[in-house]
């Protein structure tokens, strides 16, 4: 077979890649076959006959989607019979659909302010269509030039626009029935929340399980949205505001990397999100963070100005004096004294900037992420594979034969990750295993879920790979060659026999066995990795168990496995790789051995630094007075804030008043991370463009512009910064992996470069340890260890697993309207283990009160076969969904409640005193 | 491996002498039958007969294909001929039990006609009659007269020696040989060579093959593929078999339409036998080939006829019709390669084999080979199914084996190959029953439904119904079938309801060009030839509608029911119909 077909378009010679349709072949080579149903990346589907096209010796008008391409086509994509045919389809399909913003003939007359003076029927006026402009359709109907004078009989479908459901609003009286939204939902996103519904003249789309959105198993990502090429889709937000601009910037929502077009109307605010097509990171898909979370920095209240606390209030004030203070104050705290956190949505360079600033004018190594709360994640791959970065890449996943999931609830913290899984089993080729007590949105996709007790993690696959070796599964060859430690693992792995752990685990012998066999036999097979709800001192084995797996069956070095940390905060990987961390500088390397007389990053101190896990405590042991946060996390939690409230001097850059502004004596405002320009490094080690879409709000001024002013301030050298691009190159300079790295290339490849990049030609990298390991750098193994199980408190003896889940399809839902939006109303159940229930005297369908440490509830109990001392509760997505749109923060998809497994003890209600 | 079906043979004719030694009464009880009331017949044949203690054997058989003379009786008397009684009631059991079986006497009045050598004095002969002389019976051989839920019955007529013939003495090149020279043609309507197709199959590589037989049937006019399957459902079975052999299939499903319960009932409980005998499953007969199959429901949906669209629904997706290229034999069921045949065409196979490929050429007229399973059905005196060779005269059908319309009208049209097929008129019953000249007279035969009207049916109002049809069932994938013939239902609507506007038969014709042009499959490529091809012969008849807002024929003087109104219609939340 050639590698290229030659084929005639228009009197076009154009190539073909064998395997390509026609119109693909043809929008490659920049020739614009119009079409309403096709979407590229998706699979053809040959509905709405506009893409009909003539070739040359065969019979009728083949659709030019579904026309495989051969060698020797000669193709007329406009001929009399085919401009009739698309003509007479339009004709047919504008019958049934409003277009007055074709036919009114105040169109070209009507300004964007203008009152509509209704020239056309209100159901038909272009002002019922919140697509007016941005229309697909009506861009064809140009296209085509059509008459618009035609005898069929105009219907108006007359249904009501469905509003009511969060985030997005439906008109199907705007419809086409293109469907490609069913095939987005189900092709690209493996949910099929809407399908089909009706049949001939009637068809139409509809949500799986009725009428609501809540309840069908929608994830809110928007990708239906998108792919609409009508008004019947739209965000509910903004719904009829025009954009003026579009610009592609990184999500800061996590470390996956989507990039987004942002809609910037004439007042300059971002008003919608868009996944960007040609990106590789995310290949246009968004979730409900990256489509729906984006307008927080449009909100009124951000800060604009800096604040300082006099007589115990917060008060207005310049740059200068704030500036001024700084330099007056902070030098008291030079040494161990100070300790600096940022948020993970500070770019690489601000990242860069403040451990510098930390090191190099505080004196200190007290410098951190503040989502670094399980440094494990990545610190354990820099110990014994040598780079603390996932090894593969995300969008390679779909290659995977197994993948394993690890105490992540992927669809909510990494969504796009979740993608290539979801199309991998849709194609039959991948299968998924979960460890993961939780019941999340990815177990019903899952061929194994192994469900144990929480924190037995590290036990349960220590005994994977008990399996494995048991049976023979690894691979002797890689282990030889690449690895090395195995004599400690050898005498203690008999220890994790699968019928030992399964009693510790509470997972059948039997499962742990089916899943090490799905590991050890598939190849490839890739490891993607959180560390929700595990104990501390067993994170480290946790992520070494996966560690020790992935090197046992040679899964490293190919695309589609691997180890993908799961960590939480955007570009907390930037941060790691630019030494904003407490153990080591730029570009990974530790600072104890450095050597402080000659080095290429200047002074560093000595002493030993404490990272967010030690800094609140710190703080509240008198070791640290002075606390300067950039940005606020939800990893600031009620301890923290505690503690920071007993620091001398707190200093916070904040883009709004918060709980943490409140407790501070100086407050700076903070651009958001579309007001800045900078890069973002993702979890697949990706370092892309963020990119400035609007300006900055009110005097608000980038982190590394105040680092600058307070080292200027204090005579220091080597901030001299005027912009992200100079900080970058000096980024390249100290990290060898980011030696090629310059803001021009980043900023030029829709899909960023993937380090290690070390010179300005290098492609970039998508897998690590494509060559294998060195014979001096060998990667390490090292044997797993028994941990008691945590111990459980008198008060709270149980443990408290929440679910959560985007479709119950078993289960009646009940949906209410509750002042203008639709909420699920269904009562919370409570699953737990019978004998436990008959021990409590709880009895099937009894109301139960669950207690935790911080909150009390009523749940209608359900026994099941699960597992002693845990009850669990799984809700709907939905539920979230509809609190996440009406929510009054300022940034709600900054603290979706994660599900975290905390103990608790169940009692029967007290008797309400009003009915005895 | 010969010796296993020569000893299930011979045990098989065994059982049917020994059938023979009593009185036998055998009751069509297909869907002609049951909804005459046959039922109700047998059970009162069987009370007769244990009320008057008189030993017989009572089989219950599928439809002769006279279904005009439903509830029909057969009672073959040890050595005599099989008599038919026609239209019998429960009442009139005792009286025919009692002449029949204890007096040995017939009821000469009541009979249809009488089968077998031995002849009865005041009784006609099947051969004379004018409903049977011109059959052919091939596909239809067994029907009326084995038991379709005992496969002994179908052996003991030979059945599956063509099996047993084909894979002991055959290679699979040469089973398609011999059905590449019978020209058998596709029988679901599109006529395609059965060899050609299959040959598409065994040429496509791979581990995991499927065999689809259509029993999806969903055209009002036609009930033969139901009527073979209901009466022989072995024949079909033993089909498939040969075409998995021929062509290399793994495995297949018989796709019935959901509601047809005797069929769906009759052929799951054959193919289990089928597997009890060795005839299916793992190595068939003992020999190395393996093939297996099971029925496939689905629900009522006209289009998961269409074998794409049947594809998705056996996969339990929305019955829509996918694009071609990739054709079922590259790219089918679950993306394997897939061949599916019409019920009919499957069951010509075994006798095809048994008999070779040029004793099926012989029969028929230039390239249609073979015969054709007709349904009559309307205006007509003689409703029913008839196998008949290709070469007939559609007026001899009409006229001679369906007796014509009803007090002494004449024919004013025929409607032939479903509801997409086309309106002939009383011109073409010169046309020759062949697959080419029913095309060129703008109609096809289709999957063999022919509807009869007489002068009294409106041509118009026909057309409304099938095009409201046709609508109704459009799955509404591609927009030019959608919305098409919901506009050309409107556009009839109004022609039909005196307020046609003169500009209508152009509008209708260019919509009908969008459809037939832009359609994706056949259902809206098709779907106007009803209207075109009644343009052709009755647009007079349109004319005198539009013009003089009026119905010659007196149907759509009132203006009438409209059925399946399918516009829109505001109400509540959705759609309602």
């Amino acid at each position: 077979m050639p590698d290229n077909y030659s084929l005639t378009i228009d009197g076009v010679q154009i190539t073909a890649k064998p395997g390509q349709t026609v119109i693909q072949a043809a929008m490659d080579a920049g020739i614009y076959v119009p079409y309403l149903c096709y979407w590229p990346g998706m699979k053809p589907y040959g509905a709405c006959r506009m893409c009909v096209v003539e070739v040359e010796g065969q019979r009728g008008t083949p659709a030019s989607c579904t026309l495989p391409a051969a060698d020797g086509m000669v193709v007329k994509s406009v001929t009399p019979q085919v401009d009739q045919l698309r003509e007479g389809i339009l004709e047919l399909l504008l019958s049934e659909h409003p277009h007055g913003c074709l036919t009114c003939h105040r169109i070209e007359l009507c300004g964007p302010q203008d009152i509509c003076l209704r020239h056309v029927r209100v159901t038909d006026r272009c002002v019922v269509c919140p697509k007016n402009e941005r229309c697909e359709l009506k861009d064809t109907v140009r296209y085509v030039n059509m008459n618009l004078e035609t005898p069929l009989a105009y219907n108006y479908r007359n249904l009501p626009v469905e509003t009511k459901d969060p985030f997005y609003d439906r008109d199907y009286n705007l419809c086409i029935v293109c469907a490609r939204c069913v095939r987005a939902c189900d092709e690209i996103r493996g949910d099929e929340a809407i399908a089909m519904v009706d049949r001939s003249g009637t068809a139409l789309v509809g949500t799986s399980r009725g009428s609501s959105l809540l309840e069908s198993g929608c994830e809110f990502c928007g990708s239906c949205i998108d792919v609409c090429p009508v008004g019947a889709l739209v965000e509910s937000k903004y719904k009829w505001e025009k954009a003026v601009e579009t610009i592609t910037s990184t999500c800061t929502h996590c470390p996956v990397g989507c990039q987004v077009d942002l809609e910037v109307d004439a007042r300059g605010r971002v008003i919608r999100s868009l996944g960007n097509w040609t990106a590789p990171a995310n290949k246009g898909q968004l979730c409900f963070k990256g489509k729906f979370g984006m307008d927080f920095m449009n909100h009124r209240n951000r800060l604009k100005s800096p604040l300082i606390r006099k007589h115990g209030v917060l008060e207005e004030t310049t740059w200068e004096e704030a500036l001024d203070l700084l330099t007056d104050r902070l030098p008291d705290y030079a040494g161990g004294k100070y300790a600096l956190l940022i948020n993970p949505r500070a770019t690489t360079e601000n990242a860069y900037l403040a451990q510098k600033f930390a090191r190099q004018v505080m004196d200190t190594n007290n410098v951190d992420v503040v989502s670094n709360t399980t440094p494990s994640l990545l610190k354990v791959l820099g110990k014994t594979l040598g780079t603390p970065a996932s090894t593969g890449t995300i969008q390679e996943l779909d290659q995977a034969q197994t993948v394993v999931i690890v105490n992540n609830n992927t669809t909510e913290d990494h969504n796009i990750v979740a993608l290539p899984i979801k199309q991998g089993i849709k194609a039959g080729s991948l299968q998924l295993i979960i460890i993961d007590p939780r019941e999340v949105e990815l177990t019903r996709h899952a061929a194994i879920w192994l469900r144990p007790y929480p924190g037995t993690e590290s036990a349960l696959i220590a005994s994977l790979l008990n399996v494995i070796l048991e049976e023979g599964l690894h691979n002797e060859q890689f282990i030889r060659e690449n690895s090395e430690g195995w004599e400690s693992i050898q005498n203690v792995i008999g220890t994790f026999n699968p019928s030992y752990v399964g009693d510790i685990t509470g997972v059948p012998a039997d499962q742990i066995v089916a899943a090490a066999r799905l590991i050890g036999q598939r190849d490839p097979a890739a490891f993607v990795y959180g560390l929700d709800n595990v104990p501390d001192q067993q994170q480290d084995d946790v992520v070494q168990g996966l560690v020790n797996l992935a090197l046992a069956t040679g899964n490293i070095g190919k695309p589609g496995s691997g180890l993908f940390p799961m960590f939480k905060g955007a570009n907390h990987q930037g941060a790691w790789d630019v030494g904003c961390n407490p153990d080591f500088l730029p570009g990974h390397q530790a600072i104890d051995a450095v050597d402080n007389s000659h080095n290429k990053h200047g002074h560093v101190p000595n002493s030993e630094g404490l990272g967010t896990n030690q800094i609140f405590q710190a703080i509240l042991d008198g070791e640290i007075a002075a606390i300067h946060i950039v940005g606020d996390d939800p990893s600031i939690d009620d301890f923290a804030l505690h503690a920071i409230s007993k620091a001398e001097i707190v200093v916070v850059h904040e883009m709004f008043p918060s709980k943490l502004t409140e407790l501070a004596d100086i407050v700076l405002p903070l651009p958001a991370f579309s007001e800045q320009a900078g890069t973002y490094t993702s979890l697949d080690r990706r370092i892309q463009a963020v990119r400035q879409v609007i300006p900055p709000k009110g005097e608000a001024q980038p982190l590394h512009w105040v680092l600058r002013e307070i080292a200027t301030r204090m005579n220091i050298d080597g901030f001299a910064f005027t912009d992200s691009a100079e900080i970058l190159n000096e980024i390249a300079s100290l990290v060898p992996t980011y030696g090629g790295i310059t803001y021009q290339r980043v900023q030029s490849t829709t899909g960023g470069l993937q380090w290690p990049c070390p010179s300005v030609n290098h492609p970039g990298t998508s897998t690590l340890y494509s060559d294998g390991f060195s014979t001096d750098q060998k990667a390490k193994v090292v044997a797993p260890r028994e941990h008691a199980i945590p111990a459980i408190s008198q008060d709270f003896p149980l443990l408290f697993v929440p679910g959560r889940v985007l479709v119950k399809p078993n289960e009646d839902i009940t949906i209410m309207e509750i002042q203008g939006h639709n909420q699920i109303v269904n009562e919370d159940i409570l699953e737990l283990n019978a004998d436990d229930a008959h021990g409590l005297g709880v009895s099937d369908g009894e109301l139960l009160e669950l207690i935790t440490p911080v909150n009390r509830k009523l749940y209608r109990a359900k026994l099941n076969g699960g597992l002693s001392g845990i009850v669990t509760s799984t809700t709907l997505f939905g539920e979230l969904a509809t609190k996440l749109d009406t929510s009054e923060e300022f940034d709600p998809m900054l603290r979706v409640p994660r599900l975290d497994v905390i103990p608790a003890r169940v009692s029967k209600p007290a008797p309400d005193p009003q009915t005895t | 491996m010969s010796n296993v079906i020569t000893d299930i043979r011979s045990r098989a004719k065994r059982e049917w002498e020994q059938l023979e030694a009593l009185p036998r009464i055998r009751v069509g009880t297909a869907l002609c039958g049951n909804a005459a009331g046959a039922t109700k017949v047998l059970n009162a044949i069987k009370n007769e007969l244990s009320l008057q203690g008189i030993q017989a054997n009572v089989h219950e058989v599928g439809c002769l294909g006279q279904c005009f003379a439903e509830p029909l009786v057969d009672i073959k008397m040890p050595g005599g001929p099989r008599v038919f009684y026609r239209n019998v009631t429960p009442e009139s059991i005792p009286e025919l039990i009692a002449t029949c079986l204890i007096n040995q006497k017939h009821i000469s009045g009541s009979t249809l006609g009488s089968l077998g050598d031995a002849h009865v004095q005041e009784i006609s002969r099947m051969e004379e009659l004018d409903s049977w002389r011109h059959q052919v019976r091939i596909a239809t051989r067994n029907a009326g007269t084995i038991d379709p839920g005992n496969i002994s019955h179908y052996i003991a007529q030979d059945g599956y020696s063509a099996l047993a013939k084909a894979l002991t003495e055959m290679t699979p090149e040469q089973v398609l040989e011999q059905v590449a020279k019978s020209g058998l043609r596709g029988r679901g309507g599109a006529a395609f060579p059965t060899a050609t197709k299959w040959g598409f199959l065994a040429r496509t590589p791979g581990d995991e093959k499927y065999i689809l037989v259509n029993c999806e049937e969903g055209d009002p006019g036609a009930f033969n593929d139901k009527g073979i399957l209901e009466s022989d459902p072995n024949t079909v079975i033993e089909g498939a078999i040969l075409a998995a052999y021929a062509t290399g299939a793994t495995f297949g499903y018989v796709f019935i339409r959901h509601g047809h319960d005797g069929p769906i009932k009759r052929t799951e409980n054959a193919i289990s036998q089928a597997r009890d005998f060795g005839l299916l499953g793992k190595s068939i007969l003992g020999t190395e080939f393996s093939f297996d199959m099971e029925v496939s429901l689905v629900g009522e949906s006209y289009v998961s006829g269409e074998e794409t669209a049947l594809m998705e629904a056996i996969e339990g997706k929305r019955a829509m019709p996918r694009f071609r290229p990739p054709f079922p034999a590259q790219s089918g069921l679950w993306g394997k390669p897939t061949n599916i045949n019409n019920v009919k065409t499957l069951a010509y196979i075994p006798e095809i084999i048994r008999q070779g490929g040029e004793w099926f050429a012989g029969i028929g007229h230039g390239r249609s080979t073979g015969t054709a399973v007709l349904c009559l059905s309307g205006e007509v005196v003689r409703p029913g199914m008839y196998e008949v060779p290709f070469g007939l005269s559609l007026g001899a059908v009409i006229d001679e084996i369906g007796g014509g319309v009803p007090n002494g009208q004449k024919v004013k049209l025929l409607q032939t190959g479903g509801p997409l097929g086309g309106v002939l008129g009383p011109q073409s019953m010169e046309i020759i029953l062949d697959f080419e000249q029913m095309a060129q007279a703008g109609a096809i035969l289709g999957s063999g439904g022919i509807i009869i009207g007489g002068e009294s049916v409106c041509a118009v109002d026909l057309v409304r119904n099938l095009v409201a049809f046709c609508q109704f069932e459009s799955c509404g994938k591609c927009f030019p079938c959608r919305l098409g013939m919901t506009h050309l239902v409107d556009v009839l609507d109004r022609i039909s309801s005196g307020e046609g506007m003169p500009a209508d038969q152009q509008l209708m014709e260019s919509m009908g060009k969008s459809m037939a042009l832009g359609s994706l499959c056949g259902h809206g490529q098709l779907g106007f030839n009803p209207v075109s091809s009644a343009l052709r012969y009755f647009a007079e008849e349109f004319q005198t509608h539009i013009q003089e807002h009026r119905c010659p024929a007196e149907r759509c003087s009132d203006f009438m029911h409209k059925p399946n109104r399918t516009r829109p219609l505001a109400i509540g939340g959705w759609y309602a119909r």
